[in-house]
């Protein structure tokens, strides 16, 4: 096994474009919280979605691995319509995604949390599964904590773990929904450093944050939204330091004075 | 007090009717371990098919609701009569098959499985509504990461969420349990020698209660120590939830 997180034998396909949404529209109710996003984000792409709560940020993560499914407009995974398609677990399998709460199942132990997925979806064989597992844990740093159940974690390591757990189906986009604002402040460096060796590796991502310096270090490009709308996207430099649009001068004014 | 003393507790009628309102208990918990195991299956059968996802399963969660209703709505003396009345006379006319309609299974007489059957059907409907109570307590974001990594809803269900669900309304099945243990003597309508059917001969014949009371003690010896389960897992639960 390498050292690497992901599966550099992974299958790979001719087009370039890893996930594109066409005028996507979401509504709760009354309340419309996607407006209408193009967004195409391209193989081994980092893309930090940036903007305020209430924004449609992480309705958008939800839309693209149909955890939620849009009312209107196209999802395209890998060049291919997967909004309206059938299988979407095999669809599901093949984009990790990564939640604020972490969502460990808690009844498993740390090793069973990252090979249940294996066993049922994959069907890989409990050794590999395992063995796989085992690699994973051991380069997200958690070694030693195979055998403990999530109560008994730190929030960073709980969410390191949901890395692995996602990063275990060999997943070819993963999606991370506000990752560490749910963990105390000195655990939020090592779930970003993970991140950070992720992107390095050339996984494709789409990171909805509010770490602005992890976005500003890392990002290929920052999608900032707006009520339910893409207002404004570039390279981190264009978007964070010299923003053209007033709302993102406006939002960034916010987050980045302190 | 010596009258009141020997009416219910008459020591050597209690010895000597021991055998007898033994054998009765004996019945009695066959009828309450398999009637358990059964309702148990059955609840969570039952709070399964509630909550199946989609506009298509829509009939099927109505059908379901209207059962669990209908069936915790209807004293379960009347469930005992109507099933034992109506299958016996359904085979005898033919109508059903005289294995399911005159159930000798494992050696039991057919009141035996009637109770069973009256049992399963209106205690499953109870526990219907623990085990669901239990499932909408597993937060969302446990079905949402199963299904996020490709698992399909059944695989996320088993996998994830009914056993978190159970271990939630581990304390909660175990009282039904108890309810449960205590409703099997109603099965003595349909004339089936279990241990209140078996006490109340004895009073009959010798217009002493002591045999029932005896009874009264054996069911004590199984309830009391569920009861303290309960509790301990109570405790244990809300000891876990201080930690988190």
């Amino acid at each position: 096994m390498s050292d690497r997180l992901t599966d550099p034998t992974g299958p790979v396909s001719a087009t370039t474009s890893m996930v594109r949404l066409e005028g996507v529209h979401k509504r709760f109710g009354r309340l419309e919280v996607l407006q209408g996003i193009d967004l195409e984000v391209k193989r081994g792409e980092v893309v930090c979605v940036i903007g305020a709560s209430g924004s449609g940020k992480s309705t958008l993560l939800r839309c693209i691995n149909l955890l939620e499914p849009a009312e209107q407009g196209r999802v395209f995974l890998e060049g291919v319509e997967i909004s309206g398609a059938k299988g979407l677990n095999d669809v599901r399998r093949r984009i990790g995604m990564v939640f604020q709460q972490f969502n460990l199942f808690p009844h498993k132990s740390v090793l069973e949390n990252v090979t249940m997925a294996q066993r049922t979806v994959l069907d890989r064989p409990k050794q590999e599964a395992a063995e796989r597992a085992r690699s994973l844990l051991e380069r997200v740093g958690l070694a030693d904590k195979l055998e403990e159940y999530p109560d008994r974690l730190s929030g960073g390591q709980q969410q390191r773990v949901a890395i692995a757990r996602a990063l275990a189906m060999d997943p070819h986009v993963m999606l991370f929904d506000e990752v560490t604002s749910a963990l105390d402040p000195e655990l939020v460096k090592e779930v970003l450093d993970v991140m950070r060796e992720l992107a390095r590796e050339g996984m494709t991502m789409i990171v909805v944050t509010h770490e602005m310096g992890f976005a500003r270090e890392v990002a290929d490009r920052i999608v900032f939204m707006d009520e339910g709308l893409v207002v404004e996207q570039g390279p981190p430099a264009e978007v964070l330091d010299s923003p053209r649009e007033e709302r993102t001068k406006r939002f960034l004014g916010l987050v980045l004075e302190h | 007090m010596d009258a009141f003393l020997s009416q219910y507790f008459d020591l050597d009628l209690m010895w000597r009717s021991l055998p007898e309102v033994l054998g009765g208990f004996w019945v009695t918990i066959q009828l309450w371990l398999v009637a358990s195991v059964l309702s148990l299956i059955w609840g969570l059968v039952l709070s399964l098919l509630r909550q199946l996802p989609g506009r298509a399963a829509a009939p099927i969660r109505a059908l379901t609701i209207v059962y669990i209703d209908a069936l915790r709505g209807i004293p379960l003396l009347l469930v005992v009569l109507l099933i034992s009345g109506g299958l016996g006379a359904l085979a005898s006319e033919d109508v059903i098959a005289d294995w399911i309609g005159l159930p000798r299974w494992f050696g039991k007489p057919d009141p035996f499985w009637y109770g069973v059957f009256a049992i399963t059907l209106t205690y499953g409907a109870y526990m219907a509504e623990v085990y669901r109570s239990g499932i909408e307590a597993v937060p969302s974001g446990q079905m949402q990461a199963a299904r996020s990594l490709g698992m399909s809803y059944a695989q996320a269900m088993r996998k994830v969420v009914v056993p978190q669900a159970v271990r939630k309304v581990f304390a909660p099945l175990l009282n039904d349990l108890t309810a449960l243990m205590k409703d099997t003597s109603l099965v003595l309508v349909i004339g089936l020698a279990e241990v209140v059917s078996i006490g109340q001969d004895i009073q009959a014949e010798t217009f002493n209660s002591s045999a029932l009371v005896l009874g009264a003690i054996l069911f004590l010896v199984v309830t009391i120590p569920l009861a303290r389960i309960v509790d301990r897992q109570i405790a244990k639960q809300q000891i876990r939830y201080q930690r988190v």
